[in-house]
């Protein structure tokens, strides 16, 4: 008998003269610690198992999945809001709603609007600022007519007078919202500071520029970014993999393929560090705290990730959170992002909720947890749960069929090193609480950053009632005054 | 209210038809009375979406104590004796340290601030500078004890546990009538959901009690009193409800969120949280045994408690219109809202159904009130059926130029509409076919399914969930008439009429076209779109057949004539001026 074999005979043996154990006698351990579990292997799916090409080029994912007789396609498009030519803001976001609302060339737009909802078809197109996309959900049994209803709508969109009319007046009824509360300010005028107010970012579109939008611009719009030569697809649900090979390409068939959109161009504004303040009547301080980040690739990416969660990424388990709001009571939500850019440097802020009389010291804490992660190594144990987490939670980015779906389009549009998601996990175990601090201290410099903050200063300014902190200890008590924005023509209102 | 997040999109949700494809969880009973609804499925592997209510919400609640229910939530994230702290001993004493000392502050803002502020001494008995010198000595006691305490804190080791070995989403919400404990949780630690919630619900400690009111403070300012109406839907809340505790909101008024002891939350968890009161839900990559033996050894230790007590005060009829006149920072808006029927009520599918057939891209509203004649620019119908009472709701936001009353008119006229013509067998038989693919796309997500079984069996029975979507589907016409006529009665109603502040950094520059009409802004929009690529020879060909027609045109029209006329030669010599 081998060692294994010995090993299992005794353990039948033991198990045949162990008194019956019952579920309820088992001991209960004193701690989660000692609980023991299982091994969980997961090894994250490979994209070019699920990789098509299609007659014309264009790459499809096919991800069959037959629990549920239900269809779902998505369409992604290099070229976004990014293309809308200056006086033209708002050009690409009534494109990509009139696409979807205006009709096709053989269904006017009621027509049209009916069909998909008595089909029980959920049909949409979006354009963001630098991808677009369009995505249909069906039930399998009338895929045939949905599908068809929504590539001629996608190819042939009719832009019909009176739904752009009236897309353009909602438009502009929601413009007049702007400036109703604290949080959208506080977005805008962040995106304005640290990207410049002409970057596509920030860009921001006023009566006047969608007044001037026509309908050929809407149609030169559609022609630049809706085509095949910007397309990936991908399709998961209740189909097989020939058939939908077949229908797609009948679906793309003469289909003119444009020139593929060039990247939206760099931010090249800067900023000056400092307190930046939008005056406005609310009972609450909003405020971000922070500066322009990294892009996706950067070879820091995943290390400032681990960084991040310990400084304000990680919920509960964070810094900033601990500090503001469970240590001190200062705030509902007080935490940090490091939002990377895939063309271009993103953003890391810091944000924070409080009331006027502590805005001044919630963002003295933060500032200091800033500077405490650069100065100072992180414990080995702060270290261990953002990892751990990180890697316990990896599977979650591959959990269904459709975020592999979407991940897998994503990359083909804008790919990452190969091998990047298999050796993941790896990577991020061997990160030290020195390689914590080196990216700290590298990417995160408090006497560069801005803090804007949306309120009413003349409460903020003073500080808390104890005298911990008042806005003048901030870059030496200099505050930029920011204008509040007419919300119809983004020029600043008052003297 | 959720510990962290928004509640009103997972109840949004839920009110989507649901239909046709079963769901059947196995329903595994404990002796103490803790329900569990089992559902094990494959197709998002390695991961279980976990949850537990309570059925308990600010319902339950009563005038002193409004908030607690979910002020309770939050503290059943600070731990128990094993966790959160490293030395129970010396932190149960200093937690009894600090109650002895708020006990004498609470005491004397009830007596003595209340007493000055009747008086009209102070303007507010809880701010803390008007502290009495006696007051600011206790505060000072106060933070003693606590920074003493804090050697003994692990703060948040709750979150930290499950955050270590791989759950997320480790959250929590609480509504009307039940309080949420979700998360999901790795496929191989089922133990440790087991372990940590068994654990909670067995011990649990109210640590930081005070710290953490705070927050509940800073919460209620984020999404009350900094939003541009949330003050007002609270308001409009407590003059809709009369009699019944939906009056008040579910993260409380301010005094009685100023004024809790630890002694209230203690005496509500014994009420409330017992294992006869509470229903899991595990819906993933797990199987039975596995399930069932964990449940009996971790959740089978739970002691049964005494039945909670049952709510008692019902809604009293409404005998009269109320309106309500708001100016914010807000865009002009409507909301009319009537009493309608508790959550299982057999009149429930056909007022959902009525609701679907006038909501959406394609139903009456949109068509009728935002299309046609042009006064909104979104409204919808909801029905939000309670545990015990329910309303159904209109609301609309106005386009340019128009007033809210004469949106709430238009309202009047569908309702008409649909009480006096049945509606067609083609718009019945659209809401049928939404109602059955709805009943695949809720399968798709073990998250919102876990959710959406405790959420049916906290309010009733999780098996509504099929038996609902089975009535939805056999809604006649005849029905949805039936309703239409029964539960929109004009004393019954409640109207909140909103309108934009003036001084309020909203609109300085104005849409010059507000100035018109709906119908005449509607073509003046149009022919502005045309006009920039228009020939000039058609543009002189317009401003010739306009000059015509000024003079006979109705007023509302004649301005808007002149106004594109004007436009128009505006191009004519720009382009003079180009050549």
């Amino acid at each position: 008998m081998t060692a294994l074999e010995v090993k299992k005979l005794l353990i039948l043996l033991v198990l045949c003269f162990s008194p019956v154990v019952t579920a309820d006698d088992l001991p209960i351990p004193s701690r989660p610690e000692e609980l023991v579990f299982e091994e969980l292997t997961f090894q994250p799916p490979n994209s070019a198992d699920f990789r098509h090409l299609l007659d014309n080029g264009v790459v499809v994912f096919l991800l069959p999945d037959h629990e549920l007789p239900l269809v779902d396609f998505s369409f992604r498009f290099t070229g976004g809001s990014y293309l809308d030519p200056t006086g033209k803001e708002g050009l690409g976001m009534l494109a990509g709603d009139l696409i979807r609302s205006g009709g096709s060339s053989s269904s006017d737009a009621e027509s049209l609007d009916e069909a998909f909802d008595f089909l029980a078809a959920n049909a949409g197109v979006s354009v963001g600022l630098n991808g677009s996309g369009a995505s249909l959900n069906c039930l399998a049994s009338n895929l045939e007519e949905s599908f068809t209803l929504f590539i001629e709508m996608l190819r042939d969109p009719r832009f019909q007078t009176d739904r752009f009319d009236l897309l353009k007046s909602e438009i502009i009824e929601a413009m007049k919202q702007r400036n109703d509360s604290g949080d959208e300010i506080l977005d805008r005028e962040w995106k304005a500071l640290i990207f410049g107010r002409d970057h596509a970012e920030a860009r921001e579109q006023t009566l006047a520029s969608i007044e001037g939008i026509t309908d050929a611009d809407l149609r030169w719009f559609h022609k630049t970014v809706f085509n095949p030569g910007n397309v990936v697809i991908g399709v998961t649900g209740d189909f097989e993999i020939d058939t939908m090979k077949t229908r797609l390409e009948e679906a793309l068939d003469g289909w003119a393929a444009g020139n593929r959109c060039s990247a939206p161009p760099a931010p090249e504004a800067e900023f000056e560090p400092g307190v930046y303040h939008v005056e406005k009547d609310i009972p609450q301080g909003a405020i971000y705290i922070g500066a322009r980040g990294v892009v996706r690739d950067h070879p820091d990416g995943t290390t400032l990730r681990v960084m991040n969660r310990i400084l304000g990424g990680g919920g509960f388990t964070s810094r900033i959170t601990n500090k503001v709001r469970t240590e001190e009571g200062l705030a509902y939500s007080a935490g940090s992002a490091m939002i990377p850019g895939v063309h271009y440097p993103g953003e890391f802020r810091a944000y924070v909720q409080s009331k006027s009389r502590t805005v001044a010291l919630a963002s003295k804490l933060i500032l200091e947890e800033i500077s405490r992660i650069r100065e100072e190594p992180v414990t080995q144990e702060e270290l261990d749960i953002a990892k751990n987490s990180i890697i316990g939670t990896f599977p979650r980015i591959f959990e269904s069929k459709n975020t592999v779906r979407d991940l897998f389009v994503n990359e083909e549009r804008y790919p990452r090193a190969p091998g990047f998601w298999k050796t993941y996990r790896d990577r991020v175990k061997v990160i030290t609480p020195e390689d914590v601090q080196r990216v700290a201290r590298e990417h995160l410099d408090p006497a560069r950053m801005a803090i804007v903050i949306v309120g009413v200063w003349s409460e903020i300014a003073p500080g808390d009632l104890e005298g911990r902190a008042k806005m003048s200890d901030f870059f030496g008590g200099k505050v930029t005054e920011l204008p509040l924005r007419d919300p119809l023509t983004q020029e600043p209102i008052g003297p | 209210m959720l510990r962290s997040c928004t509640l009103v999109l997972l109840l949004l949700g839920l009110t989507l038809p649901l239909a046709a494809q079963q769901v059947a969880p196995e329903v595994y009973t404990l002796e103490n009375g803790m329900k569990f609804l089992l559902l094990p499925r494959d197709t998002q592997p390695n991961v279980i979406a976990v949850g537990w209510a309570a059925r308990v919400g600010s319902v339950n609640e009563r005038p002193g104590i409004t908030g607690i229910s979910h002020f309770f939530e939050h503290m059943m994230f600070k731990g128990t004796t094993t966790i959160g702290t490293s030395d129970a001993d010396r932190d149960g004493m200093y937690i009894r340290e600090q109650e002895t000392v708020r006990s004498k502050l609470r005491a004397t803002h009830l007596d003595q601030q209340y007493e000055r502020w009747k008086r009209g001494e102070i303007a507010d008995p809880w701010d803390q500078a008007n502290d009495t010198p006696e007051m600011s000595d206790m505060r000072a006691r106060l933070r003693e004890i606590q920074e003493s305490q804090k050697k003994v804190i692990r703060k948040n080791e709750f979150d930290e546990i499950y955050t270590r070995l791989g759950a997320s989403g480790t959250n929590a919400f609480t509504s009307h009538d039940l309080t949420f404990y979700i998360n999901n949780v790795p496929s191989n630690k089922l133990e440790l959901w087991a372990w940590m919630e068994s654990d909670r619900l067995q011990d649990s400690v109210f640590r930081e009690f005070y710290q953490e009111r705070d927050v509940v403070h800073e919460e209620r300012r984020m999404r009350t009193e900094s939003t541009p109406t949330g003050i007002y839907q609270e308001q409009f809340d407590a003059m809709f409800w009369q009699s019944s505790p939906y009056s008040w909101p579910v993260i409380g008024w301010t005094t009685d969120l100023n004024s809790y002891t630890r002694e209230q939350a203690q005496d509500y968890f014994e009420t409330y949280y017992s294992p006869n009161n509470l229903v899991g839900v595990i819906v993933g990559d797990f199987d039975f045994d596995e399930a069932y033996s964990l449940i009996d050894r971790y959740f089978g230790r739970l002691e049964r408690g005494e039945e909670p007590p049952r709510v008692v005060t019902l809604e009293m009829p409404q005998l009269a219109e109320k309106r309500m006149n708001v100016e914010c920072d807000c865009p002009p808006q409507v909301e009319v809202r009537y009493h309608a029927v508790p959550f299982g009520h057999r009149d429930e599918p056909a007022l959902e159904v009525m609701a679907e057939i006038l909501n959406g891209v394609t139903g009456r509203l949109r068509k009728s009130l935002i299309e046609e004649q042009r006064l909104a620019t979104s409204a919808r119908v909801i029905v939000d059926s309670r545990k015990y009472a329910g309303s159904v709701g209109f609301s609309g936001e106005c386009q340019a130029g128009v007033d809210p009353e004469k949106l709430e008119e238009a309202w009047y006229g569908e309702l008409e509409k649909i009480q006096s013509e049945p509606v067609s067998e083609r718009e019945l038989q659209k809401i049928k076919n939404q109602v059955l693919a709805s009943s695949y796309r809720r399968l798709a997500d073990n998250f919102s399914l876990m959710i959406q079984l405790g959420y049916y069996e906290a309010l009733g029975d999780w098996e509504y969930i099929n038996e609902f979507a089975r009535q939805l589907t056999e809604v006649t016409s005849e029905d949805i008439q039936r309703v239409a006529g029964s539960y929109f009665d004009p004393s019954d109603r409640n109207v909140g009429i909103y309108r934009r502040k003036a001084s309020g950094g909203g609109v300085a520059a104005t849409d010059p076209l507000e100035r018109f009409a709906p119908e005449p802004r509607a073509m003046v929009r149009q022919y502005l779109t045309f006009l920039p690529q228009m020939p000039l020879e058609q543009v002189e060909e317009m401003v010739r057949k306009m000059e015509s027609q000024v003079a006979e045109a109705p007023p509302d029209f004649k301005i808007a004539i002149e106004f594109m006329i004007e436009k128009s030669r505006e191009r004519l010599s720009a382009a003079e001026e180009e050549n």
